[in-house]
């Protein structure tokens, strides 16, 4: 019974060879086996392709019979030149800074507010996580809605409080767009940052609290001389976590503007989604791709190195 | 933070707790309200905080929809095969990169963080040309496969951690007990770990349920959407009907807010496993 259990997770033969030869290594090959192969045909050989795409000169006519011409970077060079992609680009650094600097504030605020005992501090934490949890297209939805130029529930406050005097069309607006989306990410990114921010500080040792305000450390003192020297670490890999994930949002842009209006909210990855899907420009999108995948990857790869040298020390 | 607060602040800031989680929540609240709307309601100036004729007609209506309620079945499907899929391939995996030294070992941990992080739509275009190839578009076989892509390394970081904390003495003293290595782990290890492989059926279900860019890309039959993307398609062909609208939104939330009241525990452990140490 446990040996055909196993043998749908994929694992018999290891699993049998071992008991012969019944060294440890071969087992936990055997084991490890099925998820390598996994990621190696649906993670790591995508990616190649993807760069493989790139330096080929696939369209819609050579796409599945897979004999395009090698161009080498000539789809960057169209790229570099290209200024849609450039205003990708920088609309992308836009959102990703305008998002993180609301996440994060917003999230440190609320961290400190939760990190402090209080009836029910767990229930009401725990409530916030529903933003996070909601699939995004839900929210994006729900944020057209409230971001309506008519009827919706965000200029009625607006225009009520007298903050506005006239309508905003938050979404169709060339100028107002990108706010929104910030806006609308920043919502779904808050609790996430809140709740990593909160581990951050429940890590600081109470005794560092107890020894400043026996020296007569107030509240400002406290927070400026142990709080935040002691959250610094947590608070830079938030910093840099956030960052990958919000650059490569679509989801959420794609349901509240589709990258619009004309192109005020069009991000890389939206850009790379139309140009492939859109325009049927397979080696271009590619391209685009690639750029994407490069700038993930070195905040990823930044991220490791700062959670390593941390566990390290 | 300790302070010297005594009980009249401590419900202080229970209230300023209430109010601030209740802002937070007006768009989910304003969800579910203008979904019992009748559609005269929704236009209302000033609008109407509570409503004043709730009903459930809108539901009734999308529902009726064999397209959504279809969409909504193949959501349910390539969940629950991508939750299946990911605990049979992650498992055994976590348990390896636990229990034995391998030389792999390090740079898969590295692979597998990096790859919870990886933009979808870098996947999305070469998994449609592959799967074009392989005549899987339109299939469920291709939403659960490149669902897990995603699921299978988060999976693995929240269950590895677990291996790790459990005692070796127990395989052993299994194996002297006449088990096999692979009765040890299945009767021994994985009973440990249930509450873990709760924890990485939940994620994957919420994750894989809420995706959207994989349907996108990889379905152009309307009979394979996942609803992430029969609601996205909505947006052009509803227009102004945001009672219908915020009712397929809500349907569509409705499992995330029942597994999150049930499981939140193991969720919120879960997906920010990988975040803060691998």
């Amino acid at each position: 019974m446990p040996i055909s259990s196993l043998e749908q997770q994929g694992a018999p033969v290891a699993t049998r060879r071992s008991q012969r030869t019944g060294t440890r290594k071969q087992r936990g090959n055997g084991f490890l086996l099925p998820a390598l192969l996994f990621i190696a045909f649906m993670t790591v050989y995508p990616l190649a392709y993807n760069i493989w795409l790139a330096v080929h000169g696939t369209d819609i006519g050579n796409l599945l019979r897979g004999s395009s011409p090698f161009v080498g970077f000539d789809n960057f060079r169209t790229l570099a030149d290209d200024q849609a992609f450039r205003h990708a680009l920088l609309i992308s650094l836009v959102f990703t800074a305008g998002a993180l600097f609301l996440q994060f504030t917003l999230g440190f605020a609320l961290a400190l507010f939760f990190s402090q005992p209080f009836p029910g501090n767990r229930t009401l934490r725990a409530l916030l996580l529903l933003g996070w949890l909601l699939p995004i297209v839900v929210s994006a939805n729900v944020w057209r809605w409230l971001l309506d130029g008519s009827y919706g529930l965000f200029n009625a406050f607006l225009l009520a409080t007298g903050l506005i005097d006239r309508p905003a069309f938050w979404l169709t607006d060339q100028h107002a767009a990108l706010t929104a989306v910030i806006l609308a990410n920043a919502w779904v990114g808050v609790p996430f940052n809140m709740v990593l921010l909160l581990a951050g500080l429940q890590g600081i040792s109470p005794s560092l609290y107890e020894a400043a305000m026996i020296d007569g450390a107030g509240m400002w003192e406290r927070f400026r001389f142990i709080t935040l020297p002691q959250v610094r670490a947590v608070a830079l890999t938030v910093l840099l976590l956030s960052f990958v994930y919000t650059f490569k949002v679509f989801d959420l842009i794609f349901v509240l503007t589709q990258g619009g209006p004309v192109d005020a909210t069009t991000t890389l990855p939206v850009y790379t989604y139309q140009l492939t899907f859109t325009s049927f420009a397979f080696s271009k999108g590619a391209a685009a791709a690639t750029v994407l995948l490069l700038i993930s990857l070195s905040l990823s790869g930044l991220y490791v190195w700062t959670i390593r040298r941390e566990e390290a020390s | 933070m300790r302070r010297g607060a005594g009980r009249p602040t401590k419900w202080l800031k229970t209230v300023i707790g209430c109010i601030v989680v209740g802002l937070y929540l007006i768009p989910v609240y304003w969800m579910v309200v203008t979904s019992l709307k009748p559609e005269g309601d929704i236009f209302a100036v000033p609008p109407q905080v509570v409503p004043f004729h709730p009903q459930w007609t809108s539901y009734f209506t999308v529902l009726q929809d064999p397209a959504i309620r279809r969409a909504f079945l193949n959501s349910v499907i390539i969940s629950l095969g991508t939750t299946a899929f990911t605990l049979c391939f992650a498992t055994p995996a976590a348990y390896a990169l636990a229990r034995l030294k391998l030389r792999i070992a390090g740079l898969t941990i590295l692979i597998l963080l990096v790859s919870q992080m990886l933009p979808t739509i870098n996947l999305a275009v070469p998994l449609f040309v592959i799967f074009s190839r392989l005549s899987l578009v339109n299939t469920y076989t291709a939403l659960i496969l490149a669902n897990t892509v995603f699921a299978l390394p988060l999976a693995i970081t929240i269950l590895r951690p677990l291996f790790l904390h459990l005692p070796r003495e127990l395989e052993d003293a299994a194996k002297v007990d006449g088990c096999t290595q692979a009765g040890a782990f299945w009767r021994v290890i994985l009973p440990l770990v249930r509450p873990g492989l709760l924890t990485v059926g939940t994620v994957a279900f919420v994750l894989t349920w809420g995706e959207l860019v994989f349907g996108l890309t990889l379905t152009t039959n309307e009979n394979m959407q996942p609803i992430t993307v029969a609601l996205s398609n909505l947006v052009g062909l509803y227009g102004t009907r945001w009672n219908d609208m915020m009712a397929v939104s809500t349907a569509t939330a409705l499992p995330i807010i029942v597994i999150f009241v049930a499981l939140q525990k193991y969720i919120v452990s879960g997906l920010s496993a990988g975040a803060v140490k691998e």
